[in-house]
């Protein structure tokens, strides 16, 4: 599966966590209430918004968009997404503030040594380092092709799911401590590893 | 302009109340919960899947028998959930996506209930005697409205439930289910499972944080009290009560509970409305110094906005756990923090899939109706 962000950077709504079938549809349908969900619409518009400057960063692997929250601030008068973003090659993270009337970025707050949660085009990430780490990579194939029956076709059909690791060796890079259920239930033993997105490698803990 | 004036005069003839339109939630379909329970008790309030947060729950107003709206919580949902191991490692932090982890609830999921989205339950469960005596007979069932999500966190499949009673009351629990981690320790941190003693899974603890904004009719005026009955091996017990004017991180005792009250909110006997919050059924755990955030068992903070989760704060320039959040603010409009601990030991029966083990608290009126709320 190709997890690049040049997929990644121009299928906004893709990428993203987002609900599809007929709710999605029904949200469409019409002009969301000041107390909805974001809408699908509203999400596109905020990553966009919230993007600009950044597509060379994204393209190039070095900054990513994690996930588009509704601002539920109550002193806020106007609807307005917060978009979180990471950047791998400073280790900060963003946030940045998006009035949808506008579609103007309208906050940003950025910080060293923060963490948000993964977001799912991560995790994606996540499985394909797992799956090229030399000496990990073999194994997790083997206990896969075991527990299925057949070979592993994509890191996507590992379905990793991860928290995000806040201490050593990761005080300053973005870990994940990925969770892998293997077909049958049983679940790969990863919990002493975690993918360190930043350096882009998996990196074992010490305990 | 004839149909207008018969509009004026109707509305005139039924005012409503200025307190109705503030407590009408501002979502639509199908985001919007509104469930009149059978005895009359009516519950408003919006639902979010939020990417972070998983079930939130908004605007939350409630409607007792026979009386008039109030609103109750601006705001509602899981603030984190912390697992560490006995032994001392791992520590896990289970917020991570949770809107990502929900799983799609089937019919069977949401028994006499609607699902408005895949992800969330909409139902009514009976609760059992609402009041009982015999002279002059008198009976009667409560129910409660719930809502719930279920989320797959690792090994965990986790139930966050919130019940609205008819009589006021709201319970949050959470339900750990779906697998054990299958972490194998030492005699001193775990129990024997399987056959005989070989194979001792790890004990560690469910420490779970929910963030409730409450705001009652409204931001202003909401104050949080604390109160506790001194007097042990003595016949008196005396109330002492405890305004927590500013940012507070308070640690549960017996006897002790708090409450979210609003003097310029009364009810018909004159007492001002406020719900009391009971948290005696936690575990208490404290983590070591560099987890001061599970040190205490109630906090209150001052609203702000960034402020969202318990620990690992996800906003950039904004403190990261809620020990930070309190810094000596005077509270104007209080965000109740509650902290409640389940120390797992392992058992034979944990076996999968893993029975349910539930840990919640209790928010209770107080003064709220001036008389029971079935009458
Ligand atoms: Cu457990």
């Amino acid at each position: 599966m190709a997890v690049g962000a040049t997929t990644g950077a121009l299928l906004w709504g893709h990428g993203l966590w987002q609900r599809s079938g007929p709710e999605a549809a029904q949200r469409a349908q019409r002009a969301p209430e000041p107390g909805d969900p974001l809408t699908p619409q509203e999400i596109a518009a905020a990553s966009a918004a919230a993007t600009s400057g950044f597509t060379e960063h994204m393209a190039a692997g070095s900054l990513d968009l994690l996930y588009v929250e509704r601002d539920d601030d109550k002193a806020a008068t106007s609807r307005r997404a917060e978009a979180y973003l990471y950047d791998y090659a400073h280790d900060r993270l963003i946030v940045r503030t998006v009035d949808l009337g506008t579609s103007r970025i309208v906050a940003e707050r950025a910080a060293s040594g923060r963490q948000a949660p993964p977001s799912q085009r991560e995790e994606a990430r996540a499985a394909v380092l797992l799956l090229a780490d030399p000496k990990l990579g073999p194994k997790v194939r083997q206990a896969y092709a075991t527990a299925a029956g057949h070979r592993l076709g994509s890191a996507a059909d590992l379905h990793l799911q991860s928290l995000i690791y806040p201490r050593t060796p990761c005080e300053a890079h973005r870990c994940l401590q990925m969770f892998v259920r293997l077909p049958g239930g049983r679940w790969l033993d990863t919990s002493r590893i975690v993918a360190d997105l930043s350096a882009k490698k998996i990196r074992s803990l010490e305990w | 302009m004839r149909p207008l004036l018969a509009l004026v005069a109707l509305l005139a003839l039924s005012p409503v109340p200025a307190a109705a339109a503030a407590t009408t939630p501002t979502c639509g379909e199908p985001y919007r919960i509104d469930r009149t329970l059978p005895d009359g008790a009516r519950w408003t309030m919006c639902w979010e899947m939020r990417n972070i947060e998983g079930l939130t729950l908004t605007q939350v107003a409630y409607t007792p028998k026979n009386g008039r709206a109030v609103g109750v919580l601006r705001s509602a949902s899981l603030a984190q959930i912390q697992v560490p191991y006995d032994s001392g490692e791992p520590r896990y932090e289970d917020i991570g996506a949770l809107g990502a982890a929900a799983i799609p609830l089937r019919a069977q999921d949401c028994p006499g209930g609607e699902r408005p989205d895949q992800y969330v339950c909409v139902t009514t469960r009976p609760r059992g005697h609402a009041y009982f005596k015999d002279e002059p007979y008198a009976s009667a069932q409560g129910d409660d409205l719930v809502v719930f999500s279920a989320f797959q966190v690792g090994w965990y499949t986790y139930l966050a439930e919130w019940a609205f009673g008819d009589t006021g009351t709201i319970t949050p629990r959470v339900g750990a289910t779906g697998s054990l981690a299958d972490f194998t320790t030492t005699p001193a941190y775990g129990w024997p499972i399987g056959v005989g003693r070989h194979h001792f899974e790890e004990s560690h603890s469910h420490n779970i944080f929910w963030r409730l904004d409450f705001d009652i009719d409204g931001r202003s005026g909401d104050r949080v009290e604390q109160y506790d009955f001194s007097g042990s091996g003595t016949t008196r017990r005396t109330m002492r009560r405890t305004a927590l004017t500013r940012e507070t991180a308070a640690v549960y005792r017996p006897m002790r509970w708090w409450r979210v009250v609003d003097y310029g909110v009364r009810n018909a006997d004159g007492h001002a409305v406020s719900w009391e919050i009971d948290n005696s059924g936690s575990a208490q755990y404290r983590g070591p110094a560099s987890e001061r955030f599970t040190h205490a068992d109630l906090y209150v903070t001052n609203y702000r906005a960034c402020e969202r989760l318990a620990s690992e704060n996800p906003t950039p320039r904004c403190a990261d756990s809620v020990d930070k959040y309190v810094n000596g603010e005077v509270v104007r409009d209080p965000v109740v923090w509650v902290n409640v601990d389940f120390h797992h030991v392992v058992r034979d029966e944990d076996h999968d899939p893993m029975p349910t083990h539930w840990q919640g608290f209790h928010i209770t009126p107080r003064d709220v109706t001036s008389t029971n709320p079935y009458r």
